[in-house]
Formats: C-alpha cells, structure tokens, sequence
C-alpha cells in the first residue's frame, strides 16, 4: 500500500467506493424490504412504526450533531411544532392529511430559521438555548387560544386514521430521510459541514462559508422531526402539548442517535433499532422500571461506550471507515 | 396595587433566596468540574422529598431536616462523584458529554422518585406558630420568612468557606485555573470530588426550603429547577459563586414582580427570554464565542 502509484490508488478507491456503495444498497433493500413485509404479514404494526419514527428522529439529530457539532436539546420543538401543524391544518383548515405533512416539515424549517441566530453559540451555550427555546414553543402553544389547538384537551384529528397508509408514509419519510443523509455524508455540503465542526477558521481560510453551510445542516437537521409529528399525529389521531413537547422526546431521539454512534449514516439506525428493541423488552417486562432503565442506559453508555455501536467498530477497525456507510 | 408590588417584593427575595442557592451550587460546579449538572434539579426535589419523609414517618419538622438533608447528600455526591466523573474525562468532548450524562442522571432519579412516591404532587403539613407575619403593610408566611433566613445564612457561611477558608479559596483557584493550580500541589481529584458533594449538599438543603417556600413537589417537578439554575448561572456568569447569588436574587424579583403584572405562564416565558436574549447578545461579546461571522 505504501509504494501505491497513483493509478492503482485511485482503483483503490473505486473499489472502496464500490463496496461502499453496495454495502448502503443491501442494508437499505434489506431496511425496505423488512418494513414492507410488516403490514403485508400481519406484524405489529406500532412498534415498527415507531422504530422507524425514532430511526429518522435521530438521523436528523444526527446532521445537527454528528455532521456540524450541535446538540440540540430542545429537538423535541421541531417534533411539536411539526405534530401541531398537521393537527390545526386537519381539524381547522379541513386539509387532506397528506398534504399538511410537507406543510409540517415547513413549520419545521421556519422554526429553524427563527431559531438560526443561536448557530453562533457553540457548546454547552448552545445546549441551554435550545432547552429554553423548546420550553417557549411548548409554553406559547399551551396558551394559544383554545379554539386553535385546542387547550389542555389537545385536538382530535377525527375519522382520519389509516394505520397502514400512515405506516408506508413513515416509511417513505424515513427512506427519504436516510437517502438525505448518505448523499449529504458524501456531498460537498457534508464535508464542509465536517470540517466547519473541526476548525471553523481553517475551513473559512478554504473558502467555505461558514454561515451558509451551517444553517443548511440546520434546516436538514430540522425538517425531519417536524414531519415525523405530522405523521405521528396523523398515526395516532390526537396531539397535545404534553405529549407533542414531551422532554422524553428529545431525550430518547439523543441516547438512541448517541447509542448507535454519531457521524456515521448508519450508527443512528443502528442505535435505534437496538435500543427500541431493548425498550420494547424492557417495557414488556418491567414497565415501571423503563423510564429507570431508560435514565441508567444513557449514563451507561456515555461512561463506557460514548462513540456509539457503530463508532466503537469504527474505532477498533479504522479501515473499515471507508467502506461503511 | 402598591401592596400587590410589595408582596411581589417579598415573595421575590424569598424566592430568589432559593435561586440563588441552587445558581451558587451549580456553578461551583461548572466551575470546578466542567460538568454542566441537569440533573440538580431532581437532587433539590430529591433533598423535598427527604423533608416529606422525614416529617411524615418520623415527625421531624424541617428544620431538622436541613443538618440530615446537608449530610447525607454530601456522602451521596462523593459517592456518585467517584462513580461517575472521573470515567468522563475519557470521552472525546467531556462537557457536551457531561451534559448527556446528567441528563441520565435527571430521567434515573426522577423514575426512582416517581416509583417510591408516585406521581402525585405532595406538600409538607408542618405549619410554623404564628401561621403568617406582618412585615410593613404586607402578610407573609413564617415559613417563607423562615427560608429566606436560613437562605441568607447559608449563603453567607458558604461566601465565607469561599473566601476565608483555604479549601475554599483553593475551590476558586480551581475555577479560574485548573492547570495552575495542580502544580501548586493540590489534588484535583479530591478537590473535585469535594465540590461535588458540596453542591449537593447544599442542592439538598435546597429541597428542604423548596418544600417550605413552595405548595407543592412532585417527581417530575426537577427539570423546572435545573432550568432556572441555568438562567441564573448564565446571568451571573459562568463559574461565579457571587454572581450567581445576585442573578438569584435578581431573577426571583423579576419572576414575582412579573406574575404581578403579568398572566402566570407569559411570565415564565419571560424568563426563558430572559435566557436567551442574555446568552445571545450578551456573551457573544464579552467571553469571544465562536462566532461564525
């Protein structure tokens, strides 16, 4: 390897493209397929709906943290603002469901435009900010009138639940999410983003806006919570503020993004589906001991495996960082 | 109206006295450690939640639960601080890190205080004699005046061991540089260990007056406090026990003072404002974030 001439180096790296490639190809066949399968043979139905739920919730935290270094605490606000969106448009507006949900991701991006300024704190700064912010969507919607969302009793959307229908637009959102972030892990825009993480002002003597590329991770990053709300209100058929704002929300889209490893397209599928798993048992077993269980899990992880499943491997196996998704 | 502001005024110093010892401990913490504590909210229900069984199966009245809250949390955070800091600084980026673990931390001990007492609200019985004291022209509760007299003592004994003591002074030598002062000859792991269980010591206290001040506690009433802890951190400046006994203070004025003239929950938005606006324009000048032009 070391005496590699230029020639054979670059057929290195097609070929390391080529199982890059085709690794992402089979494990999405093996994700699309699997999903499909679920309705079709009679499997349960809510718990796959919200593994795939929390698989995009924590692929877009994943853009925030992993790609541009920004952990968002209030992530649930993307979700709540996104879930009452659908809600008010369904019940108020009289709109078909499926055409608030792209009306939803847009709440979310404008939501992220307001919360923009906030991209210049980095850190634990950050962090606070977003808490607080969260806790102000939360608090200005419980005290909206009642006629708009619907006060403490929250907003039934009515005769508009399709399980099945719901279930495959979950799905096509988390492909569509999961597509999004292997382009971007490979794109111009993810290698700036990386590198803005690493060394601001290095990237910015390379031409790179920072600014830009910033806010661009940030809109991606919240876009996606805000429609899985919509599609969550629309699965379950009510929304509420205790439930839409739920810390919970934020809390479970972190430890399962941090669990499977942040940075890597996979590391979040991969912590989220061990992790509903391991919840989904938990909660059938023990379930006044979850939310313990929940609580220790995160400390767990963040003492002794705080790159993740994916980014432990990574870490033993550096070579293999080439060829996984 | 004048009593309403009065009463406002009261209430506010009471209230902000709580605050304030909750801002002093997290960030003596902050400070020392680099740990940014989510969970203390939960710590200062913790430390209610010993008053309520103190009282309730054993009749100790609250005052004499604040010596027993102070000890036994004290041990608590060394114990918990063997177990959980010293691993952390292992991690690629410990303070985010220690944010996520607190974090933990907060979910795991409000889940333990939701198992051993339920989801109900709960409020101590114990009522001073006399009920309620006359200061000037407005009614205030003993137990209220009560607090804020042991707030100020303890406050004031801690401002002391801060700068009388030698432990105390090498606690904020700690703070302003932590390199320095390991060449010094300090042991900075005991030193750290110390300051956590310090803060939770007072958080412990903390929960006790919580108990007094405020009608009620429930399990899941923790984050509430760890939030307010962070706007007056911030306030008072990261890492600055005075600081943070001011913007104590000051937030609790301003949080009473604003349900005077204000509908209760707009003026808990105001606090969160509050927040905001001063980590956005205030910090983005004077402690040089990273600012991405």
């Amino acid at each position: 390897m070391a005496t590699a001439t230029p020639s054979s180096r670059t057929a290195d790296r097609e070929r390391a493209d080529r199982i890059y490639f085709t690794l992402a190809a089979l494990l999405g066949g093996i994700v699309i397929v699997y999903f499909a399968c679920v309705p079709l043979l009679g499997g349960n139905l809510a718990f796959h709906f919200y593994l795939m739920l929390w698989i995009t919730m924590a692929s877009g935290f994943n853009v925030s943290s992993g790609f541009s270094g920004y952990m968002p605490f209030g992530y649930v606000a993307f979700y709540g603002v996104g879930a009452f969106t659908t809600a008010i448009l369904v019940k108020k507006v009289g709109m078909p469901v499926l055409a608030t949900l792209p009306l939803a991701g847009l709440a979310g991006l404008i939501l992220a435009l307001l919360f923009a300024p906030t991209l210049r704190l980095s850190g634990i700064y950050f962090a606070i900010v977003s808490l607080a912010l969260a806790a102000i969507c939360r608090l200005v919607i419980t005290n909206m009138p009642e006629t708009i969302t619907g006060g403490s009793f929250g907003l039934q959307l009515g005769s508009h639940a399709e399980p099945v229908l719901s279930f495959y637009v979950m799905m096509v959102v988390m492909l569509v999410a999961l597509g999004t972030i292997l382009w971007l892990s490979r794109s111009r825009l993810g290698k700036a983003l990386r590198a803005v993480r690493d060394d601001a002002e290095a990237a910015d003597m390379m031409g790179i806006n920072i600014a830009r590329v910033r806010l661009q991770g940030w809109l991606i990053a919240a876009f996606f919570p805000a429609v899985c709300g919509g599609v969550e209100a629309w699965y379950t058929n009510v929304v509420d503020t205790e439930t839409a704002f739920n810390t919970l929300i934020t809390a479970k889209t972190v430890i399962y993004a941090v669990a499977g490893g942040l940075g890597t397209v996979t590391g979040p599928v991969v912590g989220a589906i061990a992790m509903v798993w391991l919840d989904e048992l938990i909660w059938r077993r023990f379930p006044l001991l979850n939310l313990l269980i929940l609580g220790l899990a995160t400390v767990l992880l963040v003492l002794f495996l705080p790159r993740g499943i994916v980014g432990t491997v990574l870490r033993w196996r550096p070579g293999w960082r080439r060829f996984v998704p | 109206m004048e009593i309403l502001v009065l009463n406002g005024i009261v209430n506010g110093l009471v209230v902000g006295g709580v605050y304030a010892l909750i801002g002093m401990s997290l960030t003596l913490l902050y400070g020392v450690l680099r740990v940014v504590n989510f969970a203390h909210g939960e710590m200062v229900i913790g430390g209610s939640f010993l008053a309520y069984v103190l009282f309730h199966a054993a009749g100790i009245p609250p005052l004499l639960a604040l010596p027993v809250a102070a000890v036994s949390f004290f041990a608590l955070g060394y114990v918990a601080y063997y177990l959980l800091i010293p691993r952390l600084a292992r991690s690629d980026d410990p303070e985010s890190m220690s944010f996520l673990m607190m974090y933990g931390v907060s979910i795991a001990l409000a889940a333990l205080m939701l198992l051993l007492f339920e989801a109900d609200s709960r409020s101590i019985d114990y009522t001073f004699n006399p009920i309620s004291m006359k200061i000037g022209p407005v009614y205030v509760s003993t137990a209220r005046v009560v607090a804020l007299a042991i707030t100020i003592v303890v406050s004031a004994a801690v401002g002391l061991f801060l700068f009388a003591t030698l432990p105390g002074k090498a606690l904020r030598a700690a703070i302003m540089n932590r390199e320095a002062i390991q060449i010094m000859g300090v042991d900075i792991v005991r030193l750290s260990a110390f300051a956590f269980a310090l803060a939770t010591g007072l958080a412990g206290i903390t929960g006790v007056l919580v108990a007094l001040v405020f009608p009620a506690f429930n399990a899941f009433s923790g984050p509430e406090y760890s939030i307010i802890g962070f706007i007056v951190i911030v306030l008072g400046g990261l890492g600055n026990p005075i600081g943070a006994l001011l913007a104590g203070v000051a937030y609790g004025l301003v949080e009473q003072l604003a349900t005077v003239f204000l509908p209760q929950a707009l003026a808990q938005i105001v606090g969160f404002g509050l927040l905001v606006a001063v980590i956005l324009f205030r910090n983005a000048g004077f402690m040089r974030w990273r600012v991405g032009r």
